[in-house]
């Protein structure tokens, strides 16, 4: 009764979550999860907090500036492997 | 050679200067995105910046060998990712990688993804409440690889293709590089969501 009766169709949507998710199903199998997923309410909280997950990873690892330093070392080089071979 | 007009680069009549130019202005673009992706790697910044500039010296070297109009974001981190392996990974202490078979960490989230839904929601609102230094902690204790393959998806969003590709490994390889990646890191922020009250743990009801 708790448990819900699909379970073994939500193990086969679960398997392909982080597929969906990384946009990596064709449009047939992302179309499956996702009228499973309107129509299930725990793989939904699974995809929620699946998302929230990617956009926190996203967020806290987002790229830094490199320092203004070694943008002028890596030029430096470029220009410098120029200049020597040119010259 | 009077008649080309050529539209992509022709790498035989480039002159250094003319190739020097195009890799200012087609590589060094992506100089802040390698800095950020060689700090998740080595794991601090002055590593990073050797990392980062021999990659850039190792690319402006083979730049003639690249194709124009193929995928040059790719290719920088192929060449990031090959120099990261062979210098800097060989001289820095790796964290165990964690144990547990794949499978069995998959199944686990599997079975962990049925619990009650209420639990669902206490995890959304732990992730909430989570601060970005327990994320970027979390991520440095992940096994180098599994941390690679999150930051590529995750962060880049790069697909498994071209994961594999920047990688050297086949596709299976990255999905399962992925799927422990971020099974490991969902429960590092778990203990941690509990340790620090952000969810209930087992002994609360």
């Amino acid at each position: 009764m708790s448990e819900p009766a699909t379970s073994a169709a939500c193990e086969h949507i679960l398997e392909q979550l982080y597929q969906f998710h990384d946009h990596e199903l064709t449009e047939a199998e992302a179309t499956e999860i996702r009228e499973h997923l309107m129509a299930c309410e725990p793989c939904l909280d699974r995809y929620d907090v699946e998302q929230a997950l990617r956009l926190l990873i996203r967020r806290c690892c987002a790229a830094q500036a490199a320092p203004e330093t070694l943008r002028m070392r890596i030029r430096t080089t470029v220009t410098r492997t120029v200049i020597v071979t040119e010259g | 050679m009077l008649m080309t007009l050529p539209t992509l680069p022709d790498e035989t009549t480039e002159t250094d200067a003319e190739r020097a130019l195009r890799f200012e202005n087609d590589a060094l673009p992506y100089l802040d995105q390698l800095y950020g992706a060689a700090l998740r790697m080595t794991r601090n910044p002055a590593d990073a910046e050797d990392l980062v500039q021999e990659t850039f010296a190792k690319a402006f070297a083979a730049f003639h060998q690249f194709t124009p109009g193929t995928n040059l974001k790719a290719w920088l981190y192929r060449i990031l990712t090959n120099t990261f392996i062979n210098t800097y990974r060989k001289k820095q202490r790796q964290p165990a990688e964690s144990g547990g078979d794949s499978i069995e960490d998959w199944q686990l989230a599997r079975a962990e993804a049925h619990t009650s839904t209420g639990l669902r929601s206490a995890e959304m609102e732990a992730l909430d409440r989570m601060p970005d230094s327990a994320v970027t902690e979390a991520m440095q204790e992940l096994a180098p690889d599994f941390r690679l393959a999150v930051y590529l998806a995750d962060v880049e969003g790069f697909s498994y293709k071209e994961i594999a590709e920047i990688m050297g490994t086949p596709i299976g390889t990255v999905m399962s590089r992925l799927n422990r990646g971020r099974n490991q890191l969902r429960r590092l922020l778990a203990d941690y969501a509990v340790e620090h009250g952000l969810i209930p743990g087992e002994d609360d009801e």
